[in-house]
């Protein structure tokens, strides 16, 4: 059961002092080390550096796989801009979550710059209105940096960052532009 | 340092049930494994918060790892609904519930932490980031709050997102 106590009998940085409502109570919670092997429990439990690096290899023997879908998805992404961008709000549903999923899994499986392309694109279309999408620029250029950085994945590191950079201005500028619109 | 099961090894991760709540079918193959690696052989898998919610009452999971964008129902609601489920028959609503997100803004994290949300981690996700996190929250007992409306770790402490 887990053990009440009342905000007077607290220690610690929960502590809440005299302003603390009569009506809240904090409540130790037994961690779920001690719920499953109770007294054979010993806290803290330590890391096994054995299973990290079976972790680790879990993701490598994943990144092939990923490559083959990734490489789909980009191809996807293409197809979906002109419809999109024409106003089809199928394809705009689509183009974003693809972007998300990017965003979510390139680079955790070797694909760092994909991921923050994907990530400033899915910025730009969570604040995006309709006559941004009409337009288009901004995600097409998006598009084309992350179809760029998986086609050529040796591409210098400086490179790279500057496309992001130019990215991120055209972002800015379109933001001013939605500005002087109003 | 006892000879008990008390390291984060698969004698220890055995004993766990996981539930996946993600609606990306990647990412939900990519934790799958993950776990699986860490020795954990009940993992249940669902792709939103609504089917997550209902998996919780059936299943009665030991940690719970979701996204936070999702529909019909996302990972914020979800939790905080869990959270309020009181002992929804046997299922244990102080579980541990890691959130996953692409969302990094300290507007996100602060409405996870506010929701009930035990430990959030941004993507990209790395093995050392996940694995971290799964035993810190199995292994540590939280100070829960208990008023009016809110029942959940603090929503007084400081929430920062896990970055790899």
């Amino acid at each position: 059961m887990p053990e009440r106590r009342t905000p007077s009998r607290l220690g610690g940085q929960d502590r809440n002092g005299d302003d603390t409502p009569p009506d809240v109570r904090f409540i130790r919670v037994p961690s779920i080390a001690e719920r499953k092997l109770g007294r054979e429990y010993v806290a803290p439990m330590r890391l096994d550096p054995r299973v990290l690096d079976q972790m680790q290899e879990t993701i490598r023997g994943l990144e092939t796989k990923y490559a083959e879908a990734l490489k789909s998805q980009v191809s996807m992404l293409q197809i979906l801009v002109e419809p999109a961008c024409k106003g089809d709000t199928e394809a705009r549903g689509r183009l974003y979550s693809l972007a998300h999923d990017m965003r979510g899994l390139a680079g955790t499986f070797g694909h760092p710059m994909v991921g923050r392309f994907a990530d400033s694109l899915c910025g730009y279309l969570e604040n995006c209105e309709s006559e941004d999408w009409k337009d288009g620029t901004v995600i097409v250029f998006h598009v084309d940096a992350i179809r760029d950085a998986i086609e050529n994945p040796k591409t210098d590191a400086a490179v790279t960052m500057e496309t992001l950079d130019a990215l991120e201005r055209l972002i800015e500028a379109s933001r001013r532009d939605r500005r002087k619109r109003g | 340092m006892n000879g008990g099961p008390t390291s984060a090894d698969p004698d220890f991760f055995g004993h766990l049930k996981v539930l996946i709540v993600e609606d990306s079918v990647e990412m939900r193959n990519l934790l799958t494994a993950l776990l699986e690696t860490m020795g954990v052989a009940d993992i249940v898998q669902t792709r939103d918060g609504k089917s997550g919610l209902a998996a919780f009452a059936r299943h009665k999971p030991d940690i719970i790892i979701t996204d936070g964008a999702m529909m019909p129902m996302d990972g914020y609601e979800m939790t905080r609904a869990i959270r309020a489920a009181g002992d929804a028959e046997g299922a244990n609503p102080d579980v541990p519930i890691l959130m996953i997100s692409g969302h990094v803004g300290r507007d996100k994290v602060t409405h996870a932490r506010d929701q009930g949300v035990t430990d959030y981690i941004a993507k990209p996700l790395s093995a050392d980031t996940l694995y971290k996190a799964i035993v810190a929250a199995v292994s540590k007992p939280i100070h829960f709050v208990e008023k009016p409306g809110y029942r959940g770790p603090s929503p007084r402490r400081s929430l920062d997102a896990r970055r790899s």
